[in-house]
């Protein structure tokens, strides 16, 4: 495969799991907040901030947020960045350059998914858009994830794209995490709660669909340490840091051609840093969540620079 | 129309009596071959053939089944309009159009020969030599090289009309990087999809083996030493209009899609960076012109291409396909020679009738031409996509006198025909919902090897969708239909 | 007799900005073809690059290289060993005036055979009447001969008012320029009169003060019925003979000069080179 083709999957792989969090977490926070049980989460503002916080990589700022702009810019501002329509365009354009090797099933998706997010009417969205379209493009995703899965050979192409998405989950769960915890913190006390029972931690699992799973498995209210422990090291829970970790290892040994990972390989280096994170326990992680979180974030990144140089350079 | 009255979708179906209708004959009965799939159609109502265009338009747009139109502010993202209506080619009629462009890409290829060694046909004055040395498309880098299996024009798409005369006149020969065959193949699927039932009634050939045909034949121009080929099709890029033709061959060949970037020359070898390292590529079928191939050859600000590719090429360690410098033989005053070469490369006589052509390189064809315009075609010679065809009898006075003036500022750019009448088809006109008689062509696709040839038993047949209109090509607003090669005689 | 000689040409790349990657192809080495003889070649560089030996579209050897390491500056250094021959040019050509020989040169064989050397240039196109009237009572080359003088008599060597992209009117204009644009002008001129002409890049002997510029030189070829190629210098008006030392030839500069490169880099570049040529009579 093509070095320039392979990193038009990884990183189409990433951009469709990274729009797919960002959708949610606009759902999920706007919608949490209509009648959220204190003040302050249900402040616009507060929403608001931590939308931008999520989305516009964790940049924070005094001004008042006008909520229209702040969802447009998010979802449909075809200028930013960081917005879900770019991400789709994005991920559309690197299937265009990987055509001839995804499945003609995939391809028609992604497409037709590309064409709903280019002509969704915006004025619409801004007044009342909003739940549908996020619903819409959360489905959408899971057709493709379907597609990917499903109509792929489990191959090479298939173990690249899979290489991005699962990079890209963990890097947005802990992102949502990081951003959760923050509101969290500054939401602390302002009906009587603590920290650690926060609202936030519920709303936190939605925004990783992953609040069924946590209470079938802990059957209690969500504390930080539980939905921490729960959403970076339970390798059962398919949104976790460790599952996604696991899923990286898994496919990065499709690729590499050696049985033992020479040391600079990115094979070596994922094995590293999971079996960093495997044995980690969670008291640990909480005593310093936002050193971990950076630690993490680094981690990734790494992987990912490493995948560039020895894969993807053309 | 008395036949139409009980087809209520062909209700306002005016045939002209000056053009050739495919389906209807000059009592207004539907031709031998059509009848089946005539009666078959009346059993649609106008909605429904409705939802059907509507559906297959969209699964083509869906599909990304697309491409870009260049405006004068944006890029569009169209589908090439796909008509519901077949075109029927019977066995007889087709065996002489797949003898005829077989011929005619023999013949060009044997030309291509000869204008890049000896130049045999000029030395005997058969073809003029200033043809070949005005052509700007004639590499002087090709002079002397022999290409792998002798074969410039490995993939020729030729464009065929039918006259009101009832006969196939061939109106161009496109030799450089013909494009279309994948709509071929999608016409097919679209029209499978939409009216899998007249397939019972009707055995048309094939169009799916195309892909693996062009591999073989690919296959047969190997370098020199080299077992098993790797062939890759080389494209300029997702924005490229005919890029989904691109990835389509590709993905239907089972090779890799390269652009320029992807590849690399090292001790005049070609590779192409994969993510295990670089791997050696020895045919490339490019999808890219002469000019952008080589950056250190051609257009030195060219990205598209491989810097050191002309020198592999030459070196025989890979082999381009096709051979770059055809350009100089699909030439529009070239052309006018083809029952020339034919005859001079092949002894044979021409199967394919060509179009009477007037050079304004010649000082008599010229004047006629001046007087004439208002009854000719006066067509560029260099010009590719329709543009800059000019239309005698469509042209007002002033326009004409415009035209005089372009043609005398440069004569030997220019060439004229007289108007042909491209034959009419039924076509589904959206806007008034019934099938409309519409000016149709025919692009046939021939592929040349060593020691091996094939003739794709189809074509695309291309569609005037605007009422009136001769230009058919998909830049200028054309649409495309179904091509059936019947197996046997309805 | 012969000669023997040593040829160094020496090049330099500055980038403005660090260049990441890189493709050279130095079209430098002399030909080997009946008058001269190249024994030896030797091509480095101060980045220590591997050479890669190829041809151009003119099937002229080449060397190539393609650095893997970014850069702001590389050398290159060329050496030649070559042995030339010494021979009377004006005893191979036809100096008498024949009828056969203008009808030759209009046949269709001829002008077919030589279609390539015929065909204009932008860089080769006259736009304007010149001075110069070829007679038609005297043979061709006497004919180029003055040509030859014309150009030499008429024209100002001057380095600096011209480059490479510098079309003939404007020459014609300041009658001034280099060796490159005097040699367009006369494959124009002859051209025009309907003589296969080409351009050759090669290495001059500047030993007896001829004009060269102590860079690559550029001279004309010319295809004469009777004769074949004959070489006319006309920033010297001189016969290219033993001190003309050929590398290539084309239809105009554009298709030989001596560095082509496609390099990855912003900025501003600059090359500068310098050709040494040292003989030697052989014993």
């Amino acid at each position: 495969m093509l070095a320039r083709v392979a990193n038009n999957l990884f990183w189409m792989g990433r951009y469709i799991e990274r729009l797919e969090h960002v959708a949610r977490y606009l759902n999920v926070n706007y919608f949490a907040s209509l009648d959220a049980p204190n003040e302050l989460s249900q402040s616009r503002q507060f929403v608001l901030q931590s939308m931008l916080f999520m989305a516009d990589d964790f940049s924070r700022t005094e001004e008042p947020l006008d909520e229209e702009k702040v969802l447009y810019d998010i979802a449909l501002n075809p200028d930013k960045d960081f917005s879900i329509i770019n991400y789709v365009k994005l991920a559309r354009e690197n299937a265009n350059s990987a055509r001839d090797l995804i499945s003609t099933e995939l391809y028609e998706s992604i497409n037709k998914f590309y064409h709903f997010v280019l002509n969704y009417p915006v004025e619409n969205f801004k007044k009342r858009g909003l739940y549908d379209f996020t619903v819409q493009v959360t489905e959408n995703v899971s057709i493709l994830r379907g597609k990917i899965r499903g109509t792929l050979l489990h191959d090479e192409v298939y173990a690249i794209i899979m290489l991005g998405v699962n990079i890209e989950r963990a890097t947005q769960i802990i992102r949502i995490i990081n951003s959760k915890f923050k509101d969290a913190v500054i939401a602390q006390g302002s009906y009587g709660d603590t920290l650690k029972n926060s609202y936030e931690w519920t709303t936190l699992l939605k925004c990783a669909e992953s609040y069924d799973m946590m209470r079938r498995f802990y059957r209690q209210t969500p504390t930080s340490i539980s939905t921490l422990e729960f959403l970076i090291l339970n390798t059962d829970c398919p949104r976790s840091v460790m599952n996604s970790l696991n899923e990286v290892c898994k496919h990065i040994m499709v690729l590499t051609r050696e049985k033992h990972p020479s040391k600079d390989s990115s094979a070596f280096l994922i094995g590293k840093v999971r079996a960093k994170y495997q044995f980690k326990v969670i008291e640990e992680i909480e005593q310093d969540l936002e050193a971990f979180i950076q630690n993490i974030l680094d981690d990734l990144n790494s992987i990912g620079l490493k995948l560039q140089n020895e894969y993807f350079h053309y | 129309m008395k036949s139409n009255n009980d087809n209520p979708t062909f209700e306002s179906y005016n045939r002209d009596p000056k053009l050739y209708d495919e389906i209807f004959d000059e009592n207004d009965n539907v031709r031998q071959t059509y009848k089946t799939l005539f009666e078959l159609y009346s059993e649609h109502s106008a909605q429904d053939f409705g939802r059907l265009n509507n559906k297959a338009k969209s699964s083509f747009f869906n599909q990304g089944i697309t491409f870009q139109v260049y405006g004068d502010h944006e890029i569009k993202e169209k589908i090439f309009p796909f008509d519901l209506f077949p075109r029927i080619i019977d066995p007889e009629e087709w065996e002489v159009i797949e003898k005829g462009v077989l011929q005619r890409s023999k013949a060009l290829n044997a030309f291509l020969w000869d204008l890049y060694h000896d130049k045999n046909i000029i030395k005997e004055g058969i073809v003029p030599l200033d043809l070949i040395s005005s052509s700007e498309n004639y590499l002087d880098q090709m002079n002397g090289f022999d290409p792998p299996g002798g074969i410039y024009n490995h993939i020729s798409g030729t464009d065929l009309i039918k006259h009101s005369d009832g006969k196939y006149y061939v109106l161009e020969d496109n030799i450089r990087c013909p494009s279309g065959v994948s709509y071929v193949i999608c016409n097919r699927t679209a029209l499978k999809r939409a009216l899998f039932g007249v397939f019972n009634h009707y055995q048309a050939h094939t169009v799916t083996d195309y892909a693996e045909n062009l591999l073989e034949i690919l296959e047969t121009v190997k370098p020199k030493g080299v077992d098993v080929p790797n062939c890759v099709v080389i494209t300029p890029g997702i924005y490229n209009s005919a890029y989904y033709e691109h990835s389509y061959l590709a993905k239907a060949m089972g090779v890799e899609l390269v652009e320029g970037r992807d590849l690399f020359v090292e001790n005049d070898f070609v590779y192409m960076k994969t993510i295990n390292g670089p791997e050696k590529v020895d045919v490339i079928y490019r999808r890219i012109d002469d000019q952008f191939i080589d950056p250190l050859e051609f257009k030195p600000d060219s990205a598209l291409g491989v810097p050191g590719l002309m020198a592999s090429y030459k070196k025989g360690n890979v082999c381009l396909v096709n051979a770059p410098g055809t350009g100089v033989a699909d030439d529009k005053a070239i052309y006018t020679y083809m029952p020339e070469i034919i005859k001079y490369y092949l002894d044979e006589e021409p199967i394919l009738n060509n179009v009477p052509t007037y050079h304004c390189s010649r000082p008599d064809e010229l004047k006629y031409v001046l007087e004439n315009v208002h009854n000719l075609v006066i067509k560029p010679v260099d010009e590719a996509g329709g543009y800059g065809i000019s239309i005698g009898n469509r042209l007002s006075k002033d326009e004409i006198e415009e035209v005089k003036k372009t043609i005398q500022a440069s004569p030997r750019k220019y060439i004229a025909q007289p108007i042909m009448s491209l034959s009419v088809h039924p076509t589904y006109i959206e806007e008034n919902e019934c099938f409309e008689p519409r000016h149709v062509d025919l692009r046939t696709f021939t592929l040349l090897g060593a020691g091996k040839d094939f003739v794709l038993k189809g074509g695309l047949t291309r569609v005037a969708l605007q009422k009136g209109n001769l230009i058919v090509n998909s830049s200028q607003g054309g649409g495309s239909k179904d091509t059936w090669v019947l197996k046997n005689n309805q | 007799m012969n000669l023997d000689y040593n040829i160094r040409y020496t090049a330099k790349n500055t980038y403005e900005n660090k260049a990441s990657s890189a493709l050279w192809q130095f079209l430098i080495i002399p030909e080997n073809n009946e008058s001269q003889e190249l024994l030896q070649d030797d091509f480095t560089n101060s980045l220590n690059i591997p050479v890669e030996r190829s041809i151009n579209g003119y099937d002229f050897p080449t060397y190539r290289i393609r650095p893997k390491q970014t850069f702001e500056e590389i050398e290159f250094t060329a050496d030649f060993k070559l042995i030339k021959k010494v021979e009377n040019i004006f005893e191979k050509v036809s100096q008498e005036f024949s009828e056969k020989e203008y009808e030759e040169l209009n046949s269709l064989k001829f002008k077919a055979e030589n279609d390539v050397f015929l065909r204009y240039t932008d860089l080769t196109t006259l736009h304007q009447e010149v001075d110069f009237k070829f007679d038609k009572s005297i043979s061709l080359f006497q004919n180029l001969q003055e040509l030859n003088s014309w150009i030499k008599k008429e024209f100002i060597f001057k380095t600096n008012v011209t480059d490479i992209d510098t079309d003939l009117s404007h020459i014609l204009e300041i009658k001034q320029g280099v060796c490159q644009d005097f040699t367009h002008l006369f494959i124009a001129i002859a051209k025009q009169f309907g003589i296969p002409s080409r351009y050759v890049s090669g290495y001059l002997h500047q030993g007896n003060g001829y004009f060269g510029d102590s860079q690559m030189h550029a001279w004309v070829e010319c295809c004469l019925p009777n004769s074949g190629w004959i070489g006319f210098d006309p920033t010297n008006n001189l016969i290219a003979a033993e001190n003309h030392i050929k590398v290539a030839h084309g239809k105009d500069y554009s298709d030989c000069p001596p560095l082509k490169g496609v390099v990855f880099s912003s900025g501003k570049n600059e090359t500068e080179y310098t050709v040494q040529v040292s003989s030697q009579q052989q014993q």
